[in-house]
């Protein structure tokens, strides 16, 4: 069944009418302008807002348990930029490892002997917080240099050049301060792990034991709620919302004046909860059913930087709210060679094995039946790209590969699985080919897919300027390679304003492939911290949309004074656009169906095709 | 080494109302002394970072409520307690009388897994007031308790003068150190793919 509704997808690229056969899941052309006329038409009669209220967006379903604390220092205005404590941090950043363009494979392979002493698995042991170095006058200078080349400063304090590059600043930062500093305080953003006897395990800012007192209140207003036969679930003060997550013997809370909805500041905490079980699996519920007074920081020992970095991606990757994974832009038939490729590496008895670019996925091959989540996927990911370890043993060792258990919540909880782990760098992988077992290397070389990976890098993917207005043109290829007039891809020149009818951004989420698209950034949100508020409207979008108690919704459209917002939600795709706020609407609902149209016709390179939805 | 790391210790406690149980902490943490009575509601938590025998220590002090009527809390509260101090006012009998009742208490609700051997502290408080005269607790009677409980160790102390305060915490230190559970390798399962491979292929194949 699930085959078949790809290959449906597929068909539709057909010109002939096959609607017939499939109805409900293919998408024509026709179709399309037909629904988006009458959705037109209704969109004036539903009670939508159109106007410029953010917040009166937040469906009432929000509100469930909402108390008010009446504490002052949660009170706090958190207004005032940060700008002084960014010379505080204490850590390090990995300036070199965005430029140089690393891609990981990663394979899980069956437990063999001798694979526990790998490098990586040597963290477990490791001293907490060991990875971050001490506070040195020559990070602030990093810092500063940074920020001079016209990087900016979010309103997380992050500082970043490019939000799709993880320039964040590598593990704990800020572990000086505690909740009796005022910087502290007024961040806008905080993340808590603690056990069920309120001892900290993990705390975005400031250091856990230095928390002690704060996580045991933490603890003791879960465990009074839980007293009484409730759970809570949110708690709103002023402009906090504080947001409980309870797993068993693992609490998680959220402390946040972002104005993200509940729905995705508890989405957040599961990921986190994921990310956890991802390095120690969920047997660590039995050590606390043994010994209530167990501590499982050393456990969680050198992975700050994991978390941290998840914690980041909130703000730049729209994986963590679309539940879908992205690929890397390749010609059908580059991408068709590396999945050969990978098959190959797959028959010798892997779950399966991927090949990523960042956080994008190149191509992926798993057993029948058998794929990973995209959760799963994103967590994954995040885990190899933020690891010390994965990274030293590429720098220091000038080999490139590794071995970690690795546990993937969605595919068994409870247990490991032994994932290989090989970086390639496409800029130097001459220098650092070693000969190995798979020789993967030498076969990515030989099918050229190495230097296709690069090119995808540099000459970007779906440029909204390039969004074909008469689909009727000879211009119009089908393929995002072979346009002669394109250019490769350059940041920070300002030109034009978008695309056509004022189109800034799209995102596009395929529901049977699990896969999503989004658009490059044009120069109207070019800046990070635009493109992060674009993230957040998303965001609050995407509940609005999803959210049960008030119903499913199929469109949605609204005007604010930094964008035009429309939504679509199909049984087959949901579509999230934005324009330029003084966009008119029937054209602004014109453009997206071009859209629909221009992913459609491009599918085969933008996505990965064929490979298994979600099965577990 | 694993063995360096520092460890954090929640030490909760309990007593009648009044006895000077956030006097203590006070005295202990902030190094501070009010005469002024002011009633904890539900609980007060402080953190206090101390070292001892070259190890660091963060002390994760649940200050209760004497009063009845905040008991509501239990087991979450008590729940992995590393240590629980028990403190009596030397010049109020009542309060040295309810000492059995708040161990015994502190035992059912945390519900330790070695009962017999879960360190605990008796203090007695407030040995400056009037000079020792108005004193009804003598410091035999409670070492005799103590000694009847499995010898737990016994401190008399003033948070007003801040005596034998800092010797009270160092010994819940001690004790933790002496208690300290052995580290247990962390193995959880693994799946075995070639396994896995076999039984998904040996289902259906639609």
């Amino acid at each position: 069944m699930t085959s078949d509704s790809s290959s449906a997808s597929l068909s539709s690229d057909d010109e002939e009418e096959s609607a017939g056969q499939k109805p409900n899941v293919d998408v024509h052309t026709n179709s399309i302008d037909t629904s988006l006329d009458a959705i037109e038409n209704q969109l004036s009669s539903i009670a939508l807002n159109t106007s410029i209220d953010e917040r009166s967006v937040s469906p009432t379903g929000y509100h469930e348990p909402v108390s008010e604390i009446e504490n002052g220092s949660l009170r706090e205005s958190v207004r005032e930029r940060r700008r002084n404590s960014i010379g505080e941090s204490s850590s390090s950043i990995g300036l070199g490892l965005s430029r140089n363009h690393l891609e990981v494979e990663v394979e899980v392979e069956r437990e063999a002997d001798g694979q526990l002493a790998s490098p990586s698995s040597s963290g477990y042991a490791g001293e907490r917080g060991s990875s971050s170095s001490p506070t040195s006058a020559s990070g602030t200078d990093v810092i500063r240099e940074l920020r001079d080349n016209g990087s900016s400063i979010g309103d997380d304090g992050v500082v970043s050049v490019d939000p799709s590059q993880t320039q964040w600043i590598r593990g704990k930062r800020h572990a000086d301060e505690d909740d009796g500093s005022i910087s502290w305080r007024k961040r806008k953003k905080h993340f808590f792990i603690l056990s069920h006897s309120g001892k900290p395990i993990y705390s975005r800012y400031g250091d856990e034991h230095k928390l002690a007192g704060f996580s045991a209140t933490l603890q003791a207003i879960i465990s009074f709620v839980e007293n009484g036969g409730d759970r809570v679930k949110l708690v709103r003060a002023g402009k906090h919302q504080v947001v409980f997550l309870v797993k068993g013997p693992i609490y998680l809370v959220c402390i946040s004046c972002t104005e993200e909805p509940y729905e995705s500041l508890r989405g957040q905490l599961e990921l986190l909860y994921g990310q956890m079980v991802l390095i120690l699996t969920r047997s660590v519920d039995k050590c606390f059913e043994k010994n209530p007074k167990f501590d499982m920081t050393p456990l969680l020992g050198g992975t700050d930087a994991v978390f941290s970095s998840l914690i980041h991606s909130f703000s730049w990757n729209p994986a963590t709210f679309l539940h879908a994974y992205t690929c890397l832009p390749l010609a059908y038939t580059t991408r068709q060679t590396a999945g050969a490729i990978l098959q190959d590496v797959a028959d010798t008895g892997v779950l399966f094995s991927i090949l990523m670019c960042k956080n994008k996925v190149v191509s992926l091959v798993g057993l029948q039946k058998t794929s990973l989540h995209p959760d799963d996927m994103l967590l994954l990911a995040n885990f190899v790209m933020s690891s010390e370890s994965f990274r030293q043993v590429f720098y220091l060792y000038m080999t490139s590969e590794s071995f970690s258990p690795i546990c993937l919540p969605r595919y068994n909880p409870m247990a490991f699985l032994y994932a290989y782990v090989h970086y390639l760098d496409v800029s130097f992988y001459n220098f650092f080919i070693k000969k190995i077992v798979i020789q993967i290397e030498a076969v990515l070389a030989k099918s050229n897919i190495l230097n296709e990976v690069q090119r995808s890098l540099s000459e970007g993917g779906m440029r909204i300027e390039d969004l074909p207005v008469d689909p009727s043109s000879p211009n119009n290829s089908g393929s995002l390679f072979h346009l002669n007039h394109r250019k490769p891809a350059t940041n920070g020149t300002v030109t034009g304003v978008g695309g056509p009818a004022g189109l800034w951004h799209f995102v596009y989420r395929s529901i049977y492939l699990d896969q999503y698209v989004s658009s490059e950034f044009a120069s109207p949100i070019s800046h990070p911290h635009q493109q992060k508020r674009l993230y957040r409207a998303y965001e609050r979008l995407y509940a609005s949309m999803h959210d049960k108690g008030v119903g499913p919704h199929k469109t949605q459209f609204r005007r604010d004074e930094n964008y035009v917002l429309l939504c679509w939600v199909t049984q087959d795709f949901e579509l999230y656009a934005a324009f330029d706020p003084l966009a008119d609407k029937g054209v602004a609902i014109r453009i997206c169906n071009r859209v629909c149209q221009w992913v459609k016709d491009v599918e085969n390179e933008i996505f990965l095709l064929g490979a298994t939805p979600f099965s577990w | 080494m694993a063995s360096r790391r520092r460890m954090l210790l929640k030490v909760i406690i309990l007593g009648d109302s009044g006895v000077g149980k956030t006097s203590l902490m006070n005295q202990y943490v902030n190094r501070k002394f009010s005469n002024q009575y002011k009633a904890t509601i539900g609980a007060d938590f402080l953190t206090k970072e101390i070292q001892f025998e070259d190890r660091l220590f963060t002390l994760q002090i649940w200050d209760t409520a004497g009063q009845e009527r905040f008991q509501s809390l239990g087991v979450a509260f008590y729940r992995g307690a590393d240590c629980c101090v028990l403190v009596h006012d030397v010049n109020v009998k009542k309060s040295f009388d309810s000492l059995n009742n708040w161990r015994e208490e502190f035992l059912i609700q945390a519900s330790p897994s070695d009962p017999e051997n879960f360190p605990f502290v008796v203090l007695g408080n407030k040995i400056d007031v009037d000079g020792g005269n108005s004193r009804v607790v003598s410091e035999k009677k409670a070492k005799a308790w103590c000694a009847s409980k499995g010898n737990i160790p016994y401190f008399e102390t003033s948070a007003k003068e801040g005596f034998n305060v800092e010797a009270a915490f160092e010994c819940i230190a001690k004790n933790a150190l002496k208690n300290e559970p052995e580290e247990e390798m962390y193995i959880p399962d693994t799946i075995d793919v070639a396994r896995a491979r076999q039984q998904k292929s040996s289902g259906c194949e639609c």
